[in-house]
Formats: structure tokens, C-alpha cells, sequence
């Protein structure tokens, strides 16, 4: 499964981040919303490329979900709740819940 | 700034409209997409709730809007980059609601591909399934020719 990081934490940051657990943003399939909606809502929300889009979109089509980002958990959150406006179905997990 | 336009034929979508309506208005207090905010901080998630629901509203307003008295007689509706957006998102809640009140009969192949002989459906779930269609035709002109007005708003 693929994960996109995005941003590069200061030294100061990785330090907290790495005693923090690892949030995950998990897209689930979905029969209702096109393929190229979810390439557009992929590109918009995240910062795909289209061939990145295509890919993370093409795993939750074929495999069930794709996780699109991991990092912190207000980030997280963030891009969950943005993807959620955009009516996909979306998770987010910890490592610690895993 | 890109303006699309499309006259629609009235007699083929006037009687849909009342249906996108009626799916639109049980939205009100709902979110379309299943998504379970369990996994969100217990403080946040009521915020969180009305937030995404308070936005579905807004925009589901922005594509109802399309279907004016204007509407009732020219029969064109337009997108720009001004309502391409909400327009996009509206159609995508709009049809999981469809696909929750009256196809959840159909498979995902057939909701994936729209392949269907709409003559093998019985009422109410034709006409919905003909929504269905509609607003997927509406998403997909929007993001021929409107991506690049979406992606930079």
C-alpha cells in the first residue's frame, strides 16, 4: 500500500513527531463516484499528479481503498475532513490501532 | 473567464428535476457519504459534522440554483468557475443519496458502468437511475472543461 508525505519536518518537529503515532488517511471504493472525480478530488485536495491521482485511485478502485497520506494527526485530519467534503468515503487510522 | 452551456431538452429533464429535488432536500441534515467519524477526537467530531453538512448544503443550494425559472424556459443551464466546484460536489451527494433511497438493488458493476436498460427498472427506480445518469453527465462536462478553473480556484 502506498502512502504520500507531504512536507519535511524540522528537526525539532521529528523529534515530537516520532514519539507521536503515525495517522493514516485511508480512501475507501466507492460504486457511485466516477473515476475521474476521484482522480480531480485526489489532484485538488492532495497535490497530485495526475499520474499519482491515477494511481491512488486506480488502488481503491482494484483493491478496496488506498492510503493517500500518513503523518501527523492534525494533518490528517485536515485531508480527511477535505476529502470528506468531496463525499468520498474516508478513514483515518494509527499505527496504534492497527 | 470559461463558461460552459448546454440546453437540455425540458420535456426529458424537467421530470428528473423533482426527483434530484426531493434526494437534495432529504439531505438536509444528512451526509451523503457513509463515512464514520468515529475515528475523530469525541470534542471535535460534532464541529466536524455540521461543518461537512453545512457545506454539503451550500453546495447542493449552488446546483439547485441551476434549475431556475430561467431554467423552466430556455432549458440551459451554465457552469463556470464560479459554480463548477459546488456544482461538482453537489451531483456526487446528490447520487450516493439516489443510490442509498432507491438503487441499492443494483449491483456496483452496473452503477460503475451506468449499463443498464432503464425499461428493466420499475418506478421509482427508474427515473432515479436516470438522475443518476444525468448528474454523472453533468460531472463529467464539468471536468472536461472546467478541471483547470477547479484545480487553480
Amino acid at each position: 500500500m502506498s502512502t504520500h508525505e507531504q512536507g519535511s519536518p524540522s528537526s525539532a518537529g521529528a523529534t515530537a513527531t516520532a514519539l507521536e503515532p503515525r495517522w493514516h488517511v485511508a480512501v475507501l471504493n466507492d460504486p457511485v463516484n466516477l473515476m475521474s472525480y476521484v482522480v480531480l478530488v485526489f489532484k485538488k485536495v492532495l497535490g497530485f499528479s495526475e499520474t499519482e491521482a491515477r494511481r491512488h485511485m486506480l488502488e481503491v478502485h482494484e483493491q478496496g481503498r488506498s492510503v493517500v497520506w500518513s503523518g501527523a494527526r492534525e494533518r490528517a485530519e485536515h485531508y480527511a475532513f477535505a476529502l470528506q467534503q468531496w463525499h468520498l468515503t474516508v478513514i483515518l487510522e494509527s499505527d496504534e490501532a492497527r | 473567464m470559461k463558461r460552459v452551456e448546454i440546453r437540455l431538452s425540458l420535456e426529458a429533464v424537467l421530470p428528473l428535476i423533482a426527483v434530484i429535488r426531493e434526494a437534495a432536500d432529504s439531505l438536509s441534515d444528512d451526509l451523503a457519504a457513509p463515512n464514520s467519524l468515529g475515528d475523530i477526537e469525541p470534542d471535535l467530531r460534532e464541529g466536524w459534522r455540521e461543518d461537512l453538512v453545512s457545506a454539503q448544503n451550500e453546495a447542493i443550494t449552488v446546483l439547485l440554483a441551476l434549475f431556475d425559472e430561467t431554467f423552466d424556459e430556455s432549458g440551459v443551464v451554465g457552469f463556470d468557475a464560479d459554480n463548477a466546484e459546488p456544482v461538482l460536489r453537489a451531483c456526487a451527494a446528490v447520487r450516493l443519496r439516489l443510490r442509498e433511497r432507491f438503487l441499492k438493488a443494483l449491483n456496483e458493476e452496473v452503477l460503475e458502468s451506468g449499463d443498464l436498460e432503464i425499461e428493466s427498472l420499475q418506478e421509482p427506480a427508474r427515473k432515479a437511475f436516470m438522475c443518476y445518469l444525468f448528474l454523472a453527465t453533468i460531472q463529467e462536462l464539468i471536468i472536461q472543461h472546467l478541471d483547470t478553473s477547479i484545480l487553480d480556484g
